[in-house]
């Protein structure tokens, strides 16, 4: 029970202290000992986990963002250069386009992503036996433990135009080999494709849990009121794992946008450009071309890119997202 | 006595303390601390090799001086390029080996950016014991190692672009073995006739600067970088290669002026390339160092490929038996100018051990040392001497001696373009080549390559 509100224009009274349970316990100088012993432990557990995040996220964040102001090729000393690095991503046709490459693969592998495991969720969720829905759940997360690397070194070989297992199924259907690493379209598409089949797991996972988690009572209740499966789906289920939905394309969009692995392993960003993300392009900007200041300045540019989108999807969510 | 009360700001202020001694204490770690006593070599490729050459180096470097322990750490790669950009980055992090493998492609960034120290008064003071290494090597191997009249590395190994055949593929096609005099020409109705057989590539090539379609723009006359050499070097010529023909000439390395990637040289060769992949004659090439294709060419399904020495080994391991390949000079096309590539190991400027680096760089270049270095012929060896059909005898190819040659009979044969700013080139004549092959359009993505190629070279100045 909250406490009554004060008078208007008068002092508040000073707000009892609630009576804790232990408070006769923490008189003694032993518990006092066991409480600063205990609180002490938590604040080293969240020390160690503060520390690594200073030390591996959040330091070179700060560092990438300093170094973007200087011109530095790893040899001479860095050289300070005020915003030019970022007056220069404005006119590099090659970031430029990266970053539509980018967007064209994110956007892809998101819709792709929650699309696909949404489905497999809903086909997963009306299966009754408890053990098939653990054997389905781990086969389609399996892909998501395996190495990225590996992956796309092994899916280069299978969509290999010459001796791809893929071409040789296809042709022996009659169809003709296609390129599907060295054209435009079909490297794009084998990408969306290895990416989608690699993380697909992850939204069929939370969208499985979202699906168990629905209120019984409301499922029932729609049922007797004669909604259908595609009613009930659109009209019910949606909304309500809304927000699982959302999580899932914030954090799908931030790992799509990161993109790396696969174009830099399968195509090496070809044909051409047509798969040269714009984290390839910050590779080759600092660590190829030895320009580490401007390569900073570009990762700058991506960050900033990611925090605008995912506001932009928390705007998007009031409308959309539903909480009960 | 009892301890005082632990505030909730004490507790953070001594945790603060504690996140800076913790980072401070992480990041000096970080650091690789300086070993007087080690003497570190980087070394291009996986760490069982260099485990298995640090064996072997260990006694002559211990002999050298028993007091220094000798690391070998491996970077793998799949090509030069990320070699160095591995390397650069290990420098970066404050880790600097000694001792560096280096091939053209990385000479000229090395020298330029002042990470390689110039060998010139080692081997000044060391001529006499260095002459006879001269008088076994190419004076057109060591030009390569050159940058502004100094001398940054031996060349230790080198491979010309030659072209490997399938003598059985070639049987079965109906045709003639290649002669030594042989041409595009041929090379193409070959490729015609080859490409009938079904399950082959007649041709099979990889998109890179070594033996990629360069090759067919070296045979044309063409280049990516304008061509000249840089004055100085008569220190050398005069000393080592004195009263030598092939030295004359010379001057102080290769030095690789304005882009002419758009040359129409270079766009008739890349549409050459094309033309052969629209007439099924080639496939659509990978990127990288060509595994792929030297596998495809072990398993019997490749009629024709670019390679150096180092396919003898390769293919050999891959179980091809003697006879079942062979190579021979690459086709003539304007000319039969070829390119090759060398390499050898460079001493780092930043070294505080040079002169012990230098011991053990002369070391390397000593006949015994190559196949400690190279084991299982997995390369051409700079020291003509070794060149030999011993070596060869159990590997092959049946005409080894073509590797040997190519630069004795075609004495206009360059090194691969390597400029200071070969990372970027080499991105971007990667991305053009293969754009060109999925667009079928030369001229527009060399007119690419020529811009991008600009902007490289005017980014270092």
């Amino acid at each position: 029970m909250s406490a009554p509100a004060p008078a208007r224009g008068k002092t508040p009274a000073r707000r009892p202290v609630p009576t804790r349970p232990d408070d006769t316990v923490r008189r003694t100088p032993a518990a006092r000992r066991s409480r600063r012993a205990e609180a002490a432990f938590g604040f080293g557990m969240i020390g160690l986990a503060g520390a690594a995040i200073l030390l591996f996220t959040i330091g070179p964040i700060l560092a990438s963002f300093g170094l973007s102001f200087f011109a530095w090729d790893v040899i001479t000393p860095p050289r300070f250069v005020g915003l030019d690095n970022y007056a220069a991503i404005g006119s590099d046709q090659r970031v430029v386009h990266s970053f539509g490459v980018t967007a064209v693969l994110a956007f892809s592998i998101v819709a792709l992503q929650v699309a696909i495991g949404l489905f497999l969720a809903l086909l997963v969720d009306q299966r009754r036996r408890a053990s098939t829905k653990a054997i389905f759940r781990t086969v389609f997360y399996l892909p998501l433990l395996a190495s990225t690397a590996a992956v796309s070194i092994f899916m280069t070989y299978m969509f290999n135009e010459r001796f791809g297992v893929v071409n040789y199924y296809l042709t022996l259907l009659g169809g003709s080999g296609v390129p599907w690493l060295t054209s435009d379209a079909g490297a794009v598409v084998t990408i969306v494709f290895v990416a989608v089949w690699q993380s697909v797991g992850f939204t069929f996972v939370l969208f499985v849990a979202a699906l168990a988690g629905l209120p019984r009572d409301v499922m029932e209740a729609a049922e007797i009121d004669g909604a259908g499966p595609v009613r009930s789906l659109l009209r019910i289920k949606l909304p309500l794992i809304s927000p699982t939905v959302f999580f899932a394309c914030v954090i799908g969009l931030i790992n799509a946008m990161q993109l790396f692995d696969q174009a830099f392993i399968m195509t090496k960003g070809g044909p051409g450009t047509a798969t040269t993300t714009i984290t390839m392009v910050i590779y080759q900007t600092a660590f190829q071309n030895l320009q580490f200041g401007y390569g900073s300045a570009i990762s700058m540019v991506l960050f900033a890119a990611l925090i605008a989108l995912t506001g932009l999807q928390f705007t998007l969510s009031r409308r959309l997202v539903f909480y009960s | 006595m009892p301890l005082p009360p632990l505030s909730r700001r004490s507790l953070l202020r001594a945790g603060g303390v504690g996140l800076a001694l913790a980072a401070t204490t992480t990041l000096a770690s970080c650091a690789p601390p300086s070993d007087p006593k080690a003497l570190k070599i980087a070394f291009f490729g996986d760490q069982s090799g260099a485990d298995e050459l640090r064996a072997r180096l260990e006694e002559p470097v211990r002999a050298l001086d028993p007091t220094i322990r000798l690391e070998i750490n491996a970077t793998p790669g799949t090509d030069w390029n990320e070699f160095f950009a591995k390397l650069l980055t290990q420098i970066a992090a404050g880790s600097r080996p000694d001792i560096v493998s280096v091939a053209t492609e990385g000479v000229q960034l090395m020298a330029g950016r002042g990470l390689a120290a110039p060998l010139d008064e080692y081997v000044t003071r060391d001529l006499a014991e260095l002459q006879d290494y001269f008088d076994d090597v190419s004076p057109a191997l060591v030009e390569a190692m050159m940058y502004d009249g100094s001398l940054f590395l031996l060349p230790l190994d080198y491979n010309a672009g030659n072209m490997y055949y399938s003598p059985v593929l070639f049987e079965r096609a109906g045709l003639d073995l290649p002669a030594p005099d042989w041409t595009v020409d041929d090379f193409y109705d070959a490729g015609r006739a080859m490409a009938r057989i079904p399950d082959i590539n007649a041709y099979d090539w990889v998109v890179r600067l070594w033996g990629s379609w360069t090759s067919f723009l070296y045979a044309n006359d063409g280049n990516l970088l304008t061509e000249g050499r840089a004055p100085g070097g008569q220190w050398l010529w005069d000393a080592a290669y004195a009263g030598n023909p092939a030295a004359a000439g010379r001057g102080g390395g290769w030095a690789w002026g304005d882009p002419v990637a758009n040359s129409p040289a270079a766009v008739e060769a890349l549409e050459f390339m094309i033309e052969l992949r629209k007439e099924g004659i080639a496939p659509s090439p990978d990127v990288g160092g060509g595994q792929t294709s030297q596998a495809l060419f072990a398993a019997g399904r490749v009629g024709m490929s670019v390679g150096g020495g180092f396919w003898a080994g390769g293919l050999h391991n891959a179980g091809m038996a003697p006879g079942t390949f062979d190579v021979q000079y690459f086709p003539r096309w304007k000319s039969q100018r070829h390119l090759f590539g060398t390499a050898g190991y460079s001493i780092l400027e930043t070294s505080d051990k040079k002169d012990l680096a230098w011991e053990v760089v002369k070391r390397l270049t000593f006949p015994d040392a190559f196949d400690v270095l190279f084991p299982g012929n997995v390369t051409t060896p700079a020291r003509q001497s070794l060149s030999t059909a011993q070596r060869y005898e159990t590997t092959g190819p049946e005409h080894w001696d073509v590797f040997s040659s190519t630069l004795t009979e075609f004495p206009e044969t360059a090194p691969i373009p390597a400029p200071i700013y070969f990372n970027a080139l080499s991105t971007a004549l990667n991305q053009r080549t293969t754009e060109a092959i999925a667009t079928g359009d030369a001229r527009a993505a060399l007119d690419g390559l020529q811009i991008d190629l600009e902007t490289a070279a005017g980014a270092v100045g």
